[in-house]
């Protein structure tokens, strides 16, 4: 008798609905799994209008003190939306922190730097004149504008700078030894050349990539830095959300010294609770 | 931090019963579907070898059928594509002490807890097809630690790539050491010098440990190598450009110096003067998990997340 025939048949017909109950279960995970993202990115989206009503009680008190200064890093296709930016710019603003660095790669923000400065009233251009503890206790708003020639390319310069120094002082005849540079000459020389500004308290990422993009990058050594997404996505909660996260971390390290913040410290707050409208560009607030 | 590694051969995979299953899309077609503005989760279960079948789209009874071409990757988690998979893996391995405080442990466990995370990815990403991890494991800021803590971790460095060099051989991995070493023990100084000599001909994975290391100092003696160079002729004032420092950074040991993905553990949100100039256009992931409780599923994790979203360079 043979048994070829039936038992093929019958591996046949296992396969084919093994592949259609496969293929159904498979299709069902990632419908559970796309299901579960969705979910998220609604309760993502309330939890930020609630946020900007003013309506969720933990981040109505902000300590915004704890930022010196900020930096935004905006992916260079979407630096030329220059009504986000400025939209930004004035949250930021209103929310108490006035020392804030534009950064994208290309080089856009700083063509646009004088609609933008424009839009501010008593708003500084940085300049590297400032020291950097002048600079904290400036009471208007001072906007810095960099890109990549801030960076890498600075620290090029600067290294010229350095090597010119060492060749001098090796005509003079003196000895430095095996130690020729020092990180802190480095920083110096990158003031020389125009490209050393603070190292920023925080580092707010607007763009696709979760990356800094080459923001300079001698001067984010301890800059906590936290991706916000695209710009044109820009929503005033998750802003206030990023800025929280920040302020009520308990450990800032900073080098050796380890800073532990505590809630009896008399810093500057901000109150969202008393508005509860987001700051928009047409000057309500 | 030990460097015992013990790696298991791969799976055997037992032949089926009957035909391979055909007209089943390809796992990674699949994880398409997801918007990709999403970080993927990782699957339920952690490592599972996996069948990627061709899909060929056509039926047919059993004779038509031809013989189906089965790709089995034994090693790559369901969903990883092995194509995507970045080549350079930086990681900071911080919480080491936290762990083993909310443990009531000494600090010392909590180094040799971190140290056997560390031989779990070495031997993870091995497998996976990363060729290069570097590894933060002591910065030049940690000299201000407790002298205690210091000289532990020093022979803890020591003891671990005295027990794996046979490892390291075995399994063909390039040690490369990057940082300050002038300031490490002379003892410790020499076990690194062997130990690079003795593996620079490897060739299928590099570890860079990272010791004694800040990303400051990395260009400032970049910038003083070419300084000796201009002293001896090789190289003009005025003609230091991004390039030239480039060469000279401590990561040019390797054929992939600058990271596609640095991992930060413990919940911290910052790069701590690691690797500055090379992490220009590394994605960040930021996980919250302990360095110790770091392991296969937080891995898979970072490297799905990396692998879906959109990556830029500047120009």
């Amino acid at each position: 008798m043979d048994f070829a025939r039936p038992k093929r048949m019958l591996y046949f017909w296992i396969d084919k609905i093994g592949n259609v109950l496969f293929r159904l279960s498979w299709h069902l995970v990632h419908a559970i799994i796309y299901l579960c993202y969705f979910t998220m990115a609604m309760l993502h989206g309330l939890e930020s209008h609630l946020i900007s009503r003013g309506l969720l009680r933990k981040y109505k008190y902000l300590h915004i003190s704890k930022i010196n200064y900020l930096a935004i890093v905006i992916e260079s296709e979407e630096a030329c939306r220059t009504s986000n930016v400025i939209q930004l710019l004035l949250w930021v603003a209103t929310l108490g922190i006035n020392h804030i660095c534009l950064y994208d790669n290309e080089g856009i923000l700083k063509k646009s730097k004088d609609v933008i400065l424009d839009k501010f009233d008593g708003a500084i251009l940085f300049q590297d004149t400032h020291e950097n503890n002048m600079l904290l206790d400036q009471p208007c708003m001072t906007l810095e504008f960099v890109s990549f020639s801030d960076g890498k390319e600075a620290v090029a310069r600067a290294a010229n700078v350095l090597l010119m120094k060492y060749i001098k002082s090796r005509a003079a005849g003196s000895n430095q030894g095996e130690q020729i540079f020092s990180e802190s000459e480095m920083s110096e020389a990158l003031k020389t050349v125009g490209s050393g500004g603070p190292e920023p308290d925080l580092l707010l990422i607007y763009g696709p990539a979760r990356c800094h993009l080459g923001f300079p990058a001698w001067r984010i050594r301890y800059t906590e830095i936290q991706h916000m997404g695209p710009l044109k996505s820009l929503k005033y909660g998750s802003l206030i959300k990023a800025l929280y996260r920040y302020t009520t971390n308990l450990q800032i390290w900073y080098g050796n010294k380890q800073v532990k913040c505590s809630a009896v410290l008399p810093w500057k707050t901000v109150n969202l609770g008393k508005s509860n409208r987001t700051p928009s560009i047409h000057g309500d607030s | 931090m030990l460097f015992s590694l013990h790696f298991s051969p791969p799976p055997v995979i037992a032949p089926l019963p009957f035909k391979p299953l055909s007209h089943v899309p390809h796992y990674h077609h699949t994880l398409n579907m997801l918007p990709s503005t999403h970080v993927l989760k990782p699957p339920l279960c952690s490592t599972m070898e996996h069948f990627t079948l061709n899909h060929h789209g056509k039926g047919g009874g059993e004779e038509e059928e031809e013989e189906e071409e089965e790709e089995v990757d034994q090693t790559l988690p369901l969903g990883l594509r092995r194509e995507a998979m970045p080549r350079h893996v930086a990681v900071i391995m911080d919480g080491n002490r936290r762990w083993a405080r909310s443990r009531d442990l000494p600090v010392r466990s909590g180094y040799e807890a971190g140290a056997r995370s560390l031989r779990t990815i070495v031997e993870l990403c091995c497998k996976w097809g990363i060729k290069v991890l570097s590894v933060f494991a002591f910065s030049s800021d940690n000299w201000f630690r407790p002298k205690v803590e210091v000289e532990l971790l020093m022979s803890l460095f020591e003891r671990g790539m005295q027990e794996d060099t046979s490892i390291f051989l075995r399994e063909n991995i390039r040690i490369s050491v990057i940082g300050d070493l002038a300031k490490l023990p002379e003892a410790l100084q020499e076990l690194i010098l062997n130990l690079e000599e003795t593996t620079k001909n490897n060739t299928h994975f590099q570890l860079i440990v990272a010791v004694s290391y800040s990303g400051q100092y990395d260009v400032v003696q970049a910038c003083q190598r070419l300084a000796l160079k201009a002293k001896h002729g090789l190289v003009e004032p005025g003609d230091i450009d991004t390039s030239l420092i480039e060469q000279e950074l401590e990561t040019n040991c390797s054929e992939f110096p600058h990271p596609d993905l640095l991992i930060r553990t413990s919940g911290e949100f910052r790069i701590s003067n690691f690797m500055l100039w090379q992490l220009a256009y590394t994605e960040l992931f930021f996980a919250q998990s302990l360095w110790p409780d770091f392991g296969e599923a937080e891995l898979l994790k970072a490297l799905l997340a990396f692998q879906q979203r959109r990556r830029r360079y500047g120009g």
